[in-house]
């Protein structure tokens, strides 16, 4: 089976990795790849500075549904705006939910509450899967924010779980960490560049999500990598750059390889701007790199 | 020579993750050195090389660490831990051996301390501001954390005030007194919705826990709350230059755009704006030389990124491309030569 036949059975991806190595790219990639199976898909964007819509040529979501093409939708969300929602469905009077939502208190409790808005964004995801919305989404994928450590959104449920144990948030939080710990339904995605700080990153992520949360990625994806100088090429500093940034490409992989033994692809650096042909153009050299 | 980048006693350098802002802070931090003065160097998270070249490990947590010496200037590392400093913060202001105690095995505090937003940020000022206040350096360079949020810390001393003063924490010490000391009839049907909210949904357990930590953490407050006046200040004062770190090419502007807005917003000192890793150009291209085509169509991108932020900021400052290095200069002698390249493109 190959690793996008294992994807394609996936409910949720959580695509992650440090900022700027292609996540949001790599998103809409997967995104395309799976919709053109017959999935369909819902990409949820979770950085405020909206950038999916650019990738894959649409207008922006603004936190609302836009389709992206036969099977493919995004949703840009703020876990804030989820948060709000959730008080206004569990407090049916709006006088009062608004003096909730509106306290001082509240937001301390937001902003103090370990892994609130992360399983908030998980749990919007959790609930378009099954919560009998229509038409119905096969497979969610998050682009996961790039903040410090992006092993803390996959164990935020648990954690929430585990401080919020005896109330609905808590009961809420453990069944979402149940989801999140079932292997087959939920799988992460790591995007990385082969550089030596994002692949120090993600060996760290690797190591973490495994002693944490037993979770392995299904599948680690080398960005923007240069590609091989041709042979016999001349000297001259463009060449040099090239083929020193090629030398280090390697060497960082070689690396990853030699801890990492679960599927790993590589994407070049293409002569694209940030767009749907370049979407288009790594999706199929993603499909082609696949063994 | 190095004059615009240099100037300040305090440095601060931000940006979005992974522009290279650690680098330039090395690099920048060894030129001060070598130009004479005392320096002290303040980085989160360095790669791997980099800590080896500047020789921080765990022990720099604690203790700057001598990187090296020319004349009459050194440099220092240290390596910055927001819990290990907020530990440590704990056990100063506690007012006696058991209050800390009782911060530390709260099981909030365990969980949360790496969560609330804006502390941590807040954890790395504090740090600094004691290195400050030492008079042990002449400059001082930090290197912000490496996340989107980096701005927070800006907000952090203000923050910290407005937790401390706020209605939640009287609220955890006293549910039903308002601001003024009434039980205004809002202020009761919305503390009545909260707790009916809280005991249903978030459970009692953990609003016992967070009542506790804050009951504990409670004896602290003045002391923080005049220091983060004191950390306020030190951001803003005259002597402090935060240097912009950009990635190349124009998706990258919007982040510098947003880091910019919050500097302006929040009256802080800009210095130069630093544009990293800009690809130079390879020259003409031959038809099939697919390689050099890819790096024609970089150094074209970068040259977009650069001439989008200086029309969105026309003459008003400094913008400096830094070119991409061939190897990532992550020991003395290459962060040397970074610097050295860094003081000629500034003169110009
Ligand atoms: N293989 C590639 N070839 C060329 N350009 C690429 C490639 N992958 C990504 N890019 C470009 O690199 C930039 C950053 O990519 P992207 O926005 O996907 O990263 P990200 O990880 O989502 O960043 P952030 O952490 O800021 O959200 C974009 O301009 C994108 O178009
Ligand atoms: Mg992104």
């Amino acid at each position: 089976m190959s690793v996008l036949d294992r994807i394609a059975e996936r409910q949720l991806v959580v695509v992650t990795g440090k900022g700027g190595v292609g996540k949001t790219t790599l998103t809409a990639v997967l995104g395309r790849l799976l919709a053109d199976r017959g999935k369909r898909v819902l990409l949820l964007e979770v950085d405020p500075r909206e950038s999916l819509h650019q990738a894959l040529g649409t207008e922006p979501s603004g936190g609302g549904i836009v389709q992206a093409g036969p099977g493919l939708s995004i949703q840009n969300l703020q876990p804030d705006a989820v948060i709000e929602g959730l008080v206004r469905e569990k407090v049916p009077i709006p006088y009062l939910a608004r003096k909730i939502t509106e306290s001082v208190a509240f937001h301390q409790f937001v902003e103090g509450a370990p892994g609130l808005k992360e399983t908030a964004l998980l749990g919007h995801a959790y609930r378009v899967l099954h919560g009998g919305h229509r038409p119905r989404t096969d497979l969610v994928i998050v682009d996961a924010p790039a903040t410090g450590h992006s092993a803390t959104m996959l164990a935020a449920p648990g954690l929430l779980a585990q401080a919020a144990e005896g109330g609905q948030l808590g009961a809420m939080a453990s069944d979402l960490a149940a989801f999140l710990a079932d292997a087959s339904r939920c799988g992460v995605v790591l995007a990385t560049l082969a550089e030596e700080m994002p692949i120090q990153e993600t060996l760290e992520l690797i190591a973490l999500l495994r002693a944490k949360l037993g979770i392995r990625p299904d599948l680690i994806v080398a960005n923007g990598m240069y590609p091989p100088l041709p042979p016999g090429a001349a000297q001259d500093p463009g060449r040099s750059l090239w083929r020193a940034r090629r030398r280090l490409n390697e060497a960082e992989l070689a690396r990853l390889s030699a801890s990492w033994d679960g599927s790993l692809l590589e994407l070049p650096l293409l002569p694209l701007d940030r767009g749907p042909a370049l979407v288009n153009a790594l999706a199929s050299l993603l499909k082609r790199a696949e063994p | 020579m190095s004059g615009a980048l240099l100037t300040g006693r305090l440095i601060v350098v931000v940006g979005a993750g992974g522009v290279g802002k650690t680098t330039l802070a090395a690099a920048l931090a060894l030129g001060s050195a070598k130009e004479g003065r005392r320096t002290l160097v303040m980085t989160f998270d360095p790669s791997l090389r980099l800590k080896d070249a500047l020789g921080v490990a765990e022990a720099a947590k604690d203790e700057p660490i001598r990187v090296m010496e020319d004349g009459p200037g050194f440099l220092d590392a240290a390596l910055l831990d927001a819990k290990h400093t907020f530990d440590r913060l704990i056990r100063t202001y506690a007012p006696d051996p058991a209050a800390a105690k009782r911060i530390f095995s709260n099981r909030f505090y365990r969980d949360m301390a790496g969560n609330l937003s804006g502390i941590l940020e807040y954890m790395a000022m504090e740090r600094l501001f004691e290195m400050q206040a030492s008079g042990r350096y002449d400059c001082i360079i930090l290197d912000t954390p490496p996340t989107r949020q980096a701005m927070d810390f800006l907000q952090a001393p203000d923050r910290m005030m407005n937790l401390v003063d706020s209605k939640a924490i009287r609220f955890a010490m006293d549910p039903w007194w308002d601001d003024a000391g009434r039980k205004n009839l809002a202020f009761r049907i919305a503390v009545k919705g909260a707790m009916e909210l809280s005991d249903r949904i978030i459970g009692r357990r953990f609003l016992l826990d967070v009542v506790e930590f804050i009951r504990a953490f409670a004896p602290l407050f003045d002391g923080f709350r005049s220091r983060a006046e004191e950390v306020r200040n030190l951001l803003q004062a005259d002597e402090t230059r935060f240097l912009l770190v950009a990635g190349p090419g124009p998706d990258r502007v919007p982040d510098a755009m947003f880091f910019l807005r919050k500097l302006k917003e929040t009256g802080h000192h800009l210095g130069p704006i630093l544009v990293n890793q800009v690809h130079p150009d390879p020259g003409p291209v031959a038809k099939n030389d697919e390689g050099l085509t890819l790096l024609r169509f970089l150094a074209g991108r970068d040259q977009r990124g650069l001439a989008l932020l200086r029309s969105l900021f026309p003459g008003e400052r400094k913008i400096i491309p830094i070119a991409l290095e061939p190897v990532p200069p992550a020991d003395l002698r290459t962060l040397a030569l970074l610097f050295d390249k860094l003081s000629t493109t500034t003169s110009i």
